[in-house]
């Protein structure tokens, strides 16, 4: 009972700090730049993901990690 | 000036400025008024030093927009594989001979060369499709499917996404799944886990086809932090089933004492390992947990983009990741984009250098370097300019190098003075072109 409410409050906090941060919708110019966005280069990222997923023992984290490829 | 004016001004000021930086609104407008594609393409060369891997590879994604924010996405991509991959076995002060992985003929590696697997050839065709729309005001649903064929290995794959903004967009969750089914039929078949390396035309530890399936959920949150900046952080889980060895690697089994590997005999007139070897043997399941954060900071024009991983499995791998990307843009449409990349991890508990044959033989183990103990960097430069006719290009090139050890509680005899851990060397050339 004393965890839930202990995660009930943590969430409420986190939601409450997230509310007052940001930006309004007319400030969101700088954000709306390719360069700005949370992946730049789809085919990049792709080609990165692979060719560790191939050479390393770790593969995912900014997205699914699974199979595809015989490589590893 | 009343509010009400005041509101309105800023309304217009903010249409106004998106229409000039031509941001998201903009875009919107333009694809509602006229469906088209965009196409991102790309080429690359992937090159390890020596005689080792070497990748040519054309990928593209090509999207559609459709009215009301809804995206069509495919995706292709072509990868000509060649070139020759360590075995697992350990080099030795005498040449050595392997049955190839199709059990059709041998192949000699000579006295202190680390034996590589020079049949590594392959071609790779993937394609991905997904389709991603709005769900009411604030929420965004997409569904993928993905394919990949090998020589002798075939993945099928779904996955589907969930996304809902909060507090006008600043912030985004995210849940995500994806099923991978995949199927492999290595060359000359499967070998059975710690069966020994035969004879030329002796295929009787072959096991039939194999499979392997994988879970993952991707639990993400994204937040609007300034104007400037903007972080996310996902949680992953991956669960693997199935058949997770490698059917092309190998262990020596080597004499307790002296860590040679031992000698075999082969019968007169017969092609077949002048050593021992066993093929290697991993668990039929691995579960990965993954922690990654990710920053993306603005400064008068300039990008930073920091991000970190930290994934952690029950083979107890641990690993760090640290990739930092600084976009520098220069004149009106140009930029320079530095780029290093930081990785360690912990070897794989049953990840062993060789096999005593004083022991008993251990639940699991390879030799796969990749489940060893070893560092890597990266460092790269991209070059990217807008062309006359408004699309983009790229060139990026990149060093990757690894490093690594073998515990020194694995070494054995002669081994302490034998480089055991193939270090790695490989060069990244990759063009883009969007239009």
């Amino acid at each position: 009972m004393k965890r839930t409410v202990g995660v009930g409050a943590m969430t409420i906090l986190l939601c409450t700090g997230c509310s007052s941060m940001g930006v309004e919708p007319w400030e969101r110019d700088v954000l709306a730049k390719q360069e700005m966005q949370l992946t730049t280069d789809e085919i990049e990222a792709a080609t990165d993901d692979h060719i560790y997923f191939s050479k390393e023992a770790s593969s995912g984290g900014r997205g699914f990690g699974g199979g595809g490829c015989g490589c590893n | 000036m009343s509010q009400k004016e005041t509101h309105s001004i800023s309304v217009a000021l903010a249409a106004a400025t998106c229409t000039l930086l031509g941001s998201g609104i903009s875009a919107t407008v333009d694809a509602q008024e006229e469906p088209a594609w965009d196409f991102n393409t790309s080429l690359l060369y992937y090159g390890e030093d020596g005689d080792r891997v070497k990748d040519f590879s054309v990928s593209a994604i090509a999207r559609r927009m459709f009215i009301d924010d809804r995206y069509l996405t495919l995706g292709l991509t072509i990868d000509g594989l060649t070139g020759a991959t360590p075995s697992g076995a350990i080099r030795q002060d005498v040449a050595q001979t392997f049955t190839r992985p199709s059990g059709n003929a041998a192949y000699s590696v000579a006295a202190g060369v680390l034996p590589l697997d020079d049949t590594f050839k392959d071609t790779r065709l993937a394609l991905t499709a997904g389709w991603q729309q709005p769900v009411g005001d604030t929420s965004q649903v997409s569904v993928g499917a993905s394919a990949s064929k090998e020589y002798d290995y075939l993945h099928l794959g779904v996955n589907a996404k969930f996304a809902r903004d909060f507090n006008q967009r600043n912030t985004t969750v995210s849940a995500g799944i994806a099923l991978s089914m995949d199927s492999l039929d290595p060359v000359g078949g499967a070998p059975a886990p710690f069966s020994p390396m035969l004879d030329v035309g002796d295929t009787s530890n072959r096991l039939g086809d194999q499979d392997k399936d994988v879970l993952d959920i991707v639990l993400g949150v994204s937040q609007v932090i300034s104007r400037d900046l903007v972080v996310q952080a996902n949680y992953s889980y991956s669960k693997s089933d199935g058949y997770l060895t490698d059917p092309y690697k190998v262990l020596s089994l080597v004499d307790g004492t002296s860590g040679d590997t031992l000698l075999r005999s082969i019968a007169p007139g017969v092609d077949g390992p002048s050593h021992q070897f066993l093929f290697e043997s991993r668990p039929g399941e691995r579960t990965k947990h993954s922690i990654f954060g990710q920053a993306k900071y603005y400064m008068n024009g300039k990008v930073l983009d920091a991000s970190y991983r930290y994934m952690s499995d029950d083979w107890e791998i641990d690993s760090h990741t640290v990739d930092l990307r600084y976009r520098i843009p220069f004149g009106a449409n140009r930029y320079l984009e530095p780029h290093l990349r930081f990785y360690t991890q912990t070897d794989a508990e049953f990840y062993r250098l060789s096999i005593p044959d004083s022991l008993p033989l251990p639940g699991h183990a390879s030799a796969d370097y990749r489940l060893g103990n070893f560092d890597a960097i990266t460092a790269g430069l991209k070059y990217g300019w807008r062309t006359r006719n408004d699309n983009e290009m790229s060139v990026r090139i990149e060093g990757y190098r690894q490093t690594g050890s073998v515990p020194a509680d694995q070494l054995i005899g002669n081994q302490v003075s034998r480089d055991n851990f193939p270090d790695l060397n490989a060069i990244i050339v990759q063009f883009g072109y969007r239009f």
